[in-house]
């Protein structure tokens, strides 16, 4: 059935239906023009789309170069104080210095392509992913600058420089499968569905994690602690402003309200945080005065505003203290700004104090306003949104207005994954730039202190300056993907340095999917010991999902975003609003008054001032504008009108349109049509949850389906509504840790270990999600006859009974495929980048020649020294041979490499378990010019379901295999069916799943006819309720109507006296399985230093027997289990103790003497030492020795006495105290009885 | 013994006649399959690792002929 011919063009509307058929066309044609599942990318589209900003949409690297701009320098050297006075004195004029000046002007960024260096590869030099990972190598482009130098003044020239390969996102615009069809993924081995986000480093896929920060561009009113601690005057109270550059990058600036009234403006720059008064910005910014000022926070004479004297005296305590400055004019202050930062700034030493106050502004203060070439009205609106800020804090500590919460969605948005590549590497552009200074230094010192203006200089910049530059940014943005590390200079204005990246696990596909849509607060949160950033807030509704967030130490940190939540990843086309909103009646003059004057902005620009009430309309005519798409006011506008409210949010209308924010659809009532609102708007808007809730003249919004408030895992719960809400959190998580099946591309993976499933299957009760995401493609789990009885005491406590017949017909079959890779130049990690020249190999695969194989070997391993594929192979036995060799190229026989030793190296598999060679692949080097130096084998290891491996239903709901029951003995229906799997009755009073009632229920009715069922949550009413809507559908299949069936025990044959619950519910084979986890030791590695057993399961190590258990073996009277488990077990020791003296440190082997027996040999014979007297001691005294009495040490010493030791069972930890305590000089006396 | 010769599956597999064809320095050539074209073939020890045909860098080693029989039980 050609269903996906050219002229039709593949469906995509899915509904709960099975499509079997439809399923079965997609997979054995690929669709060749678009994806069957267009939810599934979208679900990604914040990854992809904000790597594609960097080059290609909004260009943000190249806002970046703008930012980064021209760095020059001189040449020689500053002169010192004596240098100057000796040149005064001398009447010479300073020396000129000559500035040199870089800049980047163009960068280039180049698909993956094999190096020039392969001449072999002609007719595809691409590198797709699916290599990349078989080769465990780097997805990487080249990056290449265009570089701009001239001296002084002089003609700009340029050069292009390679920055090194960095990694490249998969499916963005610099990825070969960018907008490929699923029959071209398919064709290049990938998924048919690949939907990219993620980088290949090493072969492994890692993903930058979506960061909250907060919100861009709006004064955030903020009451902090710890602000008080910045300073004797410092009050709790903060004004906080995110300002985000064009290229996306940050700076925070925040006011401070000292105890006096005064305020200071804060920054951090490099790491370093500095303190300015805000008065001195303010009148660096624009040529002003003081009244203009005290108007611009007040209002105007007369108006509403100036009665508000808290504010005027604060404003009139500000104006005067700066008065101390005695800094006159803008030109004045901004050469006082710029000769105190003019070393922080990092500006070149040759401009004016003036020029580098003017850097500052530009470069610190409110860059959203402003960051390169800022004109004056750029500087009158930073000057504008300052005064604003001074007014909105003035009102904060007054009490006028509330703190903005910045644990509350409304005030964050996301940080985007490109967007934060893009600062990196705008961070090492910057820096590779500064290095430049001192690589011409360097050139300058080795030419005998050449000026710039020596010819040789400008020929030799290129060539060789910059070569002495690290120019490989490609290493490091690799460094920062593979561990997830920041090294930065600035700190990039996060919270944070390492933690950015994760891998993305594809342990099945609901765990690779979450990856992309998990939202993480920061690490630096994760320490806090308060749980409000923690919390579940009426804000995040709709955006972030309430059910999906981890339990344990991460829960409420990492969340995950809504199915239907988008975030922008471009600035919208907001030019038309000033116009717009000047028509809707906008003015200059604010109020300090918000009763008289509120304020209108646009992405943290002033646009003017209205009544409270002309905001509301500005409100809704923007809105109604939006939707209905007219005066160029773009859908995903954010309108943030906050109306006056006593104590609330300081009030006014907020209009975003930037990048990084969260917007969700829903249907806006007067137009009925779609609209997109963000987390800002929303508290302050009525959205109805159904159709049925919308009052009128009250909503102005309703929701498509309330089930967009959920995440795509937390979707699939089905009857999630009927469920405890803690159980529908614990099915999140272990939705993600079922044995599933990771993809369709396994053949093309070579992961460290694989999970999968064998007999996966379609769940008979889903959600119509489930097929819109395409999740058929990966199955996760079976469908089980689920019969809800005690009936063997095996299914106690979560445990379950699997029928043994259920097992043999391959329920819940798995596989687990490892990958080892052999390297032979182990210190080499992973393929970097430089191949290895023909003479620097040392070691190859295989059997050295005429070598001696031993024929256990020879069973093994192939003639090539690599295993047999297919063979099995268990603990120790070889996986491949290698031998060294030396490379001669003189010799002329077939090979240059020549072994000498004629010894075999085998590399062993030493895991424990048996397993099955699935593949080996041998991997060259992208030159093609190399011999094998790495292999890469796939083991395949059987798990088929054991007794201890742990499953769970859908509703967190998890129990570990007790018994494989034989059929025969099983309980058995009036239809003759025998349950999969027998689950107790007490697992349900407690945790009250009711979903998986229902689910058993709508399972047997689809079962019984065939049905696929709707399981979205919130479908059902008291009124027209579940069980009724599943009740009569198994009435009609001639069951009971409450699923209930009489069943008759498989060991008697009666009949159970109740009747019992009988049903099919989906099971999750979960990874946690025995195999992996069971631990036993008698003997076995211990610790060298106390002789107790090693930690550890890996090392073959013991559980500990920890105080606790000690006690309540104590308390049961188990002396000798004790005794067992705590010495003979564990660091059981004989050892001689003296009793006269009680130690165990002096006691001491004798030796045999002179005449009989060997000398110096032991006679088992040990004495105390220290109890026992020296023989040539007792002979001067004059007493005398009986023969046989003394005895003699290693050292030749004769010795008397001593006899009286014994040897006693103790730890040996004992005597290892003893020891130490010794050596402190504390004796122990052990009292020896009987 | 031939690699890809039926051998049948003993518990001492002969070893007398491993070293008959290891005449050549460079050892027996053995084959292998190229990962994007699935080309055939064979390569000796020391050989750079590319495919012939393709000049793909993965190469699978092909499944042996021998016959691999575990227990059943």
């Amino acid at each position: 059935m050609p269903s996906s011919s050219a002229a039709v063009s593949t469906d995509t509307q899915w509904t709960a239906n099975f499509d079997t058929v439809r399923r079965e066309a997609l997979f054995k044609n690929p669709p060749k023009d678009h994806t069957p599942y267009p939810a599934l990318a979208e679900a990604i589209h914040p990854h992809v789309k904000s790597f594609n900003a960097l080059f290609d949409d909004s260009k943000l690297l190249e806002a970046a170069l703008k930012d980064i701009g021209t760095k020059s320098f001189l040449d020689g050297e500053l002169e010192t104080l004596q240098q100057r006075a000796q040149r005064l004195e001398e009447g010479k004029p300073r020396e000129k210095r000559n500035s040199f000046s870089v800049r980047i002007r163009e960068l280039f960024l180049e698909k993956a392509v094999l190096p020039t260096t392969n001449k072999f590869s002609t007719r595809n030099r691409e590198i797709y992913p699916a290599e990349c990972r078989e080769r465990h190598a780097t997805y990487r482009g080249k990056l290449r600058a265009r570089v701009e130098y001239r001296l002084g003044g002089g003609e700009w020239q340029d050069t292009i420089r390679e920055l090194g390969q960095i990694p490249i996102m998969l499916k963005t615009n610099r990825c070969h499968l960018e907008n490929n069809t699923p029959a071209q993924l398919v064709q290049h081995k990938e998924e048919s569905e690949e939907f990219g986000g993620y980088f290949i480093v090493n072969g492994n896929e890692r993903l930058i994690r979506m960061l909250i920060v907060s919100r861009r561009n709006y004064p955030m009113a903020i009451i902090r602690g710890s602000f008080v601690n910045r300073g004797s005057a410092y009050t709790k109270y903060g004004m906080q402003i995110r300002s985000v550059r064009p290229d996306q990058t940050s700076q925070t600036n925040v006011l401070h309200y000292l105890n006096d009234g005064n305020v200071t403006f804060r920054f951090s720059w490099r790491k370093n945080e500095y303190l300015v008064p805000v008065m001195m910005i303010l009148k660096a910014l624009v040529e002003t005065n003081d009244r203009e000022i005290f108007e611009g926070v007040i209002g105007v004479a007369g108006s509403p505003g100036t009665n508000k004297t808290f504010m005027t005296e604060r404003v009139e305590l500000l104006l005067r203290t700066y008065k101390a400055y005695n800094l006159n004019g803008k030109a004045k202050t901004r050469a006082y700004l710029g000769g105190k930062f003019k070393p922080v700034l990092g500006v070149s030493d040759d401009i004016s104090d003036e020029e580098a106050g003017s850097d500052f502004l530009r470069k610190i203060v409110l860059v959203h306003l402003g960051n390169v070439d800022v004109t004056v009205s750029q500087n009158h609106d930073k000057f504008k949104m300052l005064l604003f800020m001074i007014r909105k804090l003035y009102s904060l500590v007054a009490g006028e207005c509330a703190v903005d919460n910045p644990d509350a969605v409304s005030s964050q948005e996301i940080l985007l994954p490109g967007f934060l590549y893009g600062m990196i590497i705008k961070e090492k552009l910057d820096d590779w730039l500064r290095s430049v200074q001192s690589a011409c230094q360097e050139w300058s010192v080795k030419n005998d202190k050449a000026k710039f203006t020596d010819p040789t200089f400008l020929k030799d910049f290129p060539t060789k300056i910059l070569k002495r530059t690290n120019e490989n940014l490609g290493g490091l943005l690799e460094y920062f993907l593979s561990t997830g590390n920041l090294i930065s200079p600035s700190g990039l204005d996060l919270q944070q340095t390492s933690g950015f990246t994760v891998v993305a696990e594809k342990i099945n596909f609901y765990r690779f999917i979450s990856h992309f849509r998990m939202v993480h607060r920061g690490s630096f949160f994760a320490q806090l010991k308060t749980t409000t950033v923690r919390k579940l807030l009426p804000e995040s509704w709709g955006f972030l999902c309430p059910v999906h967030t981890p339990d344990g130490s991460p829960c409420g940190l990492l969340n995950h975003l809504a199915h239907k939540c988008k975030i922008t990843t471009c600035d919208l086309d907001v030019s038309a609003i000033p116009r717009l909103l000047g028509q809707l009646g906008l003015c200059d003059d604010s109020s300090a008054a918000v009763e008289d004057k509120v304020v209108v902005q646009l992405d943290g620009r002033i646009l003017g001032f209205c009544t409270p009430k002309q905001a509301h309309i500005i409100g809704d005519t923007l809105r109604y504008w939006k939707v209905q798409g007219s005066h160029d006011v773009p859908r995903e506008l954010e309108v943030g009108y906050v109306p006056n409210a006593i104590g609330g949010q300081y009030p006014g209308v907020y209009i975003f349109s930037q990048a990084a924010r969260m917007i969700r659809p829903v249907k806006y009532l007067p137009l009925d049509d779609h609209d997109y609102i963000g987390p800002f708007e929303q508290p302050f808007m009525s959205v109805a949850c159904t159709e049925k809730e919308i009052e009128s003249g009250e909503s102005t919004h309703v929701e498509y389906d309330p089930t967009n408030i959920l995440s795509i895992v937390a979707n699939q719960t089905p009857f999630s509504d009927f469920n405890q809400s803690p159980r529908n959190m614990y099915q999140c998580q272990m939705g993600k840790q079922a044995m599933g099946t990771p993809g369709t591309s396994i053949r093309y993976r070579t992961d460290n270990k694989i999970y999968r499933l064998q007999t996966g299957q379609t769940p008979v009760v889903r959600p119509p999600l489930y097929n819109e995401y395409g999740l058929d493609n990966y199955p996760n789990g079976m469908n089980a006859v689920v019969a809800v009885i005690s009936y063997t005491g095996y299914d106690m406590d979560d445990a379950m009974i699997l029928s043994k017949s259920a097992h043999e017909r391959g329920f819940g079959h798995g596989t687990i495929y490892k990958t080892k890779i052999i390297r032979l130049e182990e210190n080499e990690r992973g393929n970097s980048g430089r191949a290895k020249s023909a003479r620097a190999i040392n070691k190859l695969f295989g059997f050295a020649p005429n070598s001696h194989i031993s024929a256990s070997t020879r069973s093994k391993l192939d003639l090539d020294g690599l295993p047999h594929i297919g063979a099995k192979i268990n603990e120790g036995d070889p996986l491949c041979a290698s031998h060294t060799v030396t490379y001669d190229p003189t010799k002329t026989s077939s090979t240059p490499y020549i072994n000498s030793d004629g010894v075999n190296t085998l590399h062993r598999y030493k895991d424990s378990e048996t397993a099955y060679i699935e593949e080996v692949r041998v991997l060259g080097s992208e030159a093609g010019s190399e011999p094998c130096q790495s292999l890469s084998i796939k083991l395949r290891i059987p798990r088929s379901p054991v007794i201890g491996d742990k499953f769970s239903s859908r509703h967190g709901q998890k129990g570990v295999c007790s018994q494989k029951w034989p059929a025969i003995d099983m309980p058995f229906s009036e239809s003759g069916i025998i349950p999969d799997i027998i689950i107790n009755p007490h697992a349900f009073p407690s945790r009250m799943t009711i979903g998986m009632f229902i689910e058993s229920l709508a399972g047997k009715a689809g079962a019984l006819h065939g049905l696929a069922q709707d399981s979205s949550p919130w479908r059902f009413s008291e009124q027209n309720t579940a069980g009724d809507y599943f009740g009569e559908q198994l009435r009609l299949a001639g069951y009971n109507y409450h699923g209930n069936e009489p069943m008759y025990s498989g060991i008697t044959g009666r009949e159970f006296a109740a009747d019992i619950y009988l049903g099919v519910v989906f099971y999750q084979r979960l990874r946690h399985m025995v195999n992996d986890k069971f631990q036993v030791r008698t003997t076995g590695p211990v610790t060298p230093l106390t002789g107790q057993p090693i930690k550890g399961r890996a090392k073959g190590g013991g559980i500990r027997v920890g105080e606790m258990e000690r006690d309540a073996l104590l308390a049961h009277g188990c002396a000798f289990l004790l005794q067992d488990r705590l010495m003979g077990c564990s660091d059981y020791r004989r050892e001689w103790v003296c009793r006269g003296c009680g130690s165990f440190l002096s006691t001491q082997p004798t030796v045999w003497g002179s005449g009989i027996g060997k000398k110096g040999r032991g006679t088992g014979v040990v004495r105390c030492r220290r109890c026992a007297k020296r023989v040539e001691d007792l002979l001067e005294e004059g007493k005398e020795v009986g023969i046989g009495e003394e005895w003699e040490d290693g050292t030749g010493g004769k010795w008397v006495g001593g006899q009286d030791t014994t040897i006693v069972a103790i730890p040996g930890v004992l005597r290892y105290l003893d020891v130490e305590l010794s050596a402190m000089g504390v004796k122990m006396r052990f009292n020896v009885g009987p | 013994m031939s690699r890809e010769a039926y051998a049948p599956p003993t518990l001492q597999p002969s070893s007398s006649n491993a070293n008959t064809n290891t005449t050549d320095i460079a050892g027996p050539s053995t084959p292998y399959e190229c990962g994007e074209c699935s080309a055939k073939l064979q390569l000796k020890k020391g050989d750079a690792i590319r495919c012939k045909e393709c000049g793909h860098r993965v190469l699978l080693k092909t499944r042996t002929k021998r016959m691999v029989q575990f227990e059943a039980r």
